[in-house]
C-alpha cells in the first residue's frame, strides 16, 4: 500500500468513515470496519492493527455504558472505521510522497507542508512520549497509585511533551524560513509520485460510490 | 578484601523479537570505577543502559545493582540506586525553574525539604549552575539544558550512575565541568558507566574501557591500553583521540592518552620542565 499514489490513500482513509455513517447500520459499516482492520492488519498486526484496537476499544466502553446494543454497535462500528482508518493512513503515508503529490497537482508548498507535518507528527510524539515516560520513571516518578497520584503524575509527562514540543515548533519554522518555504517561488517537484490511470479510476469510483450512498440515505 | 560490585551483568542476553541485541554479556563494575562503554551504533549499548536502569529486563542471565536483581524492580524503584541521563535528556525537563526540575528526583524518592534542598544545591554548584537556579529551563540554551538534566541525575546520589552521550553538544569548558563532577561523584564511592562515542572525553575522564560488537563483549580493559590499539579499534568503528595516537606514533613511555599526562611525557623526553 505504501508504494500507491498518496491521494489514493487519502481517498480511501475518507471514504471508509464517509460510507460507514452513509451506509445502513450494522451491516454497512461491519462492512467498513472489516476493511479498515484488514487494511490495518495488512500494514503490520503489532504496528498498526493492535494500536488501532487499542484506540477504538475505550469508545465501545462508553457507548456500552451509555447505549442499548444496536445503538451501540451501530455508533461503536462508525467510530472504529475512523479510528482505524486514520491509524491506517499514518501508518502507510509518507509525508514526504504526499507532499511532493500536493506540489506536483500545483498546491501551495506551505499547505501541503503544514498537512504533511500534522501527519508526521503522531509517530513523532509517540516516540518522544515515550522517552519522557522512560526519562522519568528513571528518576522516581511512579506512574502507579492513587489517581490523584497518578494525575500529579501526569504534570511530569505532559509538561515536557508539551514544552519541547512547542520549542521544537519554534526551530522548525525557522529551519522552514531559512530554507524559503514562504519564498512565495513555486518548487518543482523532484520525484513525483507516479499516479496510474487505473489508481486515478478507483478514486473517482470510490467518490461516485460515496455520492450514491448518500443519495441513497435522503430519498 | 574485594569491593563487591555496584553493577553487574552475569551472562545477560536481549533480543527485540527475533532480533538478538545483546548475548551473554558478563562484567561488572565496582565502587568507584569510571567506566566507558564504546562501539558503534547498534552494538548494543542504549539496550545495556535500558537493561540497568529496569526499562528492559533481560531475556536470559541476571542484572543486579548492588544486591538487587533489576527483574524484581521498577524502574522508579531502581532510582533509588541507578541515576541516568538518557540522549535527549533535555526533553525531561519540566518544572519552573531549573532548581525545581533537579529536586524532581529525590522529592519523588520521598526525601524530605531539607534534604531535597541539600541534593539540589550540592548537584546544581557540581555543574557551576547554581548561577542558572531561578531560570525557567527552557530559557537556557540546550547545552546548559543537557547540563541540567545531569544535576537532576546528580541530585539522586545513586551508587551507579550511567550517562548516554552525555557530552553532545558541549564545548570543552562545559566538557571539563561535566568531567569535574562526575570525578567528584565518584569520588564519593560511586560507579559510572558513560556511553559515548566522544573518545577524547573518555579517555580524560574514565579508566576502563568496555566495547560491545554487535551485541557481544568484545573488549574489556583499561582504556588507555584500549585507545593505544587503533588496528583493534578500527574494525569497531572506533578511531583513538588524537592524543593517544601521537603517544604511539612518538612511542612514548607509558603511552599516556590524557593531554596532562602526555604533555609531561613529552616534557620529560625533550627534557624540558612542562608548564603547571
Amino acid at each position: 500500500m505504501r508504494t500507491r499514489h498518496p491521494f489514493t490513500l487519502l481517498t480511501l482513509a475518507a471514504a471508509l468513515p464517509t460510507l460507514a455513517w452513509l451506509l445502513p447500520a450494522p451491516a454497512g459499516a461491519l462492512g467498513t470496519a472489516a476493511v479498515a482492520f484488514g487494511l490495518a492488519a495488512a500494514a503490520g498486526v503489532r504496528r498498526v492493527l493492535v494500536p488501532a484496537v487499542v484506540t477504538a476499544a475505550p469508545f465501545w466502553l462508553f457507548l456500552f455504558v451509555l447505549h442499548d446494543l444496536p445503538t451501540t454497535l451501530a455508533i461503536g462500528l462508525r467510530i472504529t472505521t475512523m479510528v482505524a482508518g486514520f491509524v491506517w493512513l499514518a501508518a502507510v503515508l509518507a509525508p514526504d510522497r504526499l507532499v511532493e503529490a500536493m506540489v506536483a497537482r500545483g498546491w501551495s508548498v506551505t499547505v501541503a507542508y503544514v498537512f504533511a507535518a500534522t501527519l508526521s507528527a503522531v509517530p513523532l510524539f509517540r516516540a518522544r512520549a515515550r522517552r519522557i515516560v522512560e526519562a522519568q520513571r528513571c528518576r522516581g516518578l511512579s506512574p502507579r497509585g492513587s489517581v490523584a497520584k497518578r494525575l500529579r503524575a501526569l504534570r511530569a509527562l505532559a509538561l515536557p511533551l508539551l514544552l519541547s514540543a512547542l520549542h521544537e515548533v519554534d526551530e522548525r519554522a525557522l529551519a522552514l524560513e531559512t530554507r524559503g518555504l514562504r519564498s512565495g517561488a513555486r518548487r518543482t517537484p523532484l520525484a513525483p509520485p507516479p499516479d496510474p490511470a487505473l489508481e486515478r479510476a478507483a478514486r473517482w469510483a470510490l467518490l461516485l460510490v460515496c455520492i450514491a450512498a448518500l443519495v441513497g440515505r435522503l430519498v | 578484601m574485594a569491593l563487591s560490585p555496584a553493577l553487574q551483568l552475569d551472562a545477560a542476553g536481549f533480543s527485540y523479537g527475533a532480533v538478538a541485541a545483546l548475548s551473554a554479556v558478563s562484567f561488572a563494575v565496582a565502587p568507584g570505577e569510571r567506566v566507558a562503554l564504546l562501539g558503534r551504533n547498534g552494538a548494543g549499548k542504549s539496550t545495556l543502559v535500558r537493561l540497568v536502569t529496569g526499562l528492559l529486563h533481560p531475556d536470559e542471565g541476571t542484572v543486579r545493582v548492588g544486591d538487587w536483581d533489576t527483574c524484581d524492580y521498577a524502574p522508579e524503584d531502581l532510582a533509588r540506586r541507578v541515576g541516568s541521563v538518557f540522549q535527549h535528556a533535555d526533553q525531561q525537563l519540566f518544572a519552573r525553574t531549573v532548581r525545581e526540575d533537579v529536586s524532581f528526583g529525590p522529592r519523588a524518592l520521598g526525601y524530605g525539604e531539607r534534604e531535597v534542598a541539600r541534593r539540589a544545591s550540592d548537584a546544581l554548584e557540581a555543574l557551576a549552575l547554581t548561577a542558572h537556579a531561578a531560570q525557567h529551563p527552557y530559557d537556557l540554551p540546550p547545552a546548559l539544558r543537557t547540563l541540567a538534566a545531569l544535576a537532576g541525575a546528580l541530585a539522586l546520589e545513586p551508587a551507579v550512575l550511567v550517562l548516554d552521550e552525555p557530552t553532545v553538544g558541549l564545548d570543552r569548558a562545559l566538557r571539563a565541568q561535566v568531567a569535574g563532577a562526575l570525578h567528584e561523584h565518584v569520588a564519593r564511592g560511586a560507579a559510572l558507566l558513560v556511553v559515548t562515542h566522544d573518545l577524547g572525553f573518555a579517555a580524560e575522564t574514565l579508566d576502563r574501557g568496555i566495547v560491545l560488537d554487535r551485541g557481544h563483549l568484545a573488549y574489556d580493559e583499561p582504556l588507555a591500553t584500549l585507545l593505544a590499539s587503533a588496528e583493534r579499534l578500527k574494525p569497531l568503528g572506533l578511531v583513538p583521540p588524537a592524543v593517544a595516537a601521537l603517544s604511539v606514533a612518538l612511542e612514548l613511555p607509558g603511552l599516556p592518552v590524557r593531554e596532562r599526562e602526555a604533555a609531561h611525557t613529552l616534557a620529560r623526553v625533550a627534557g624540558a620542565q612542562p608548564r603547571p
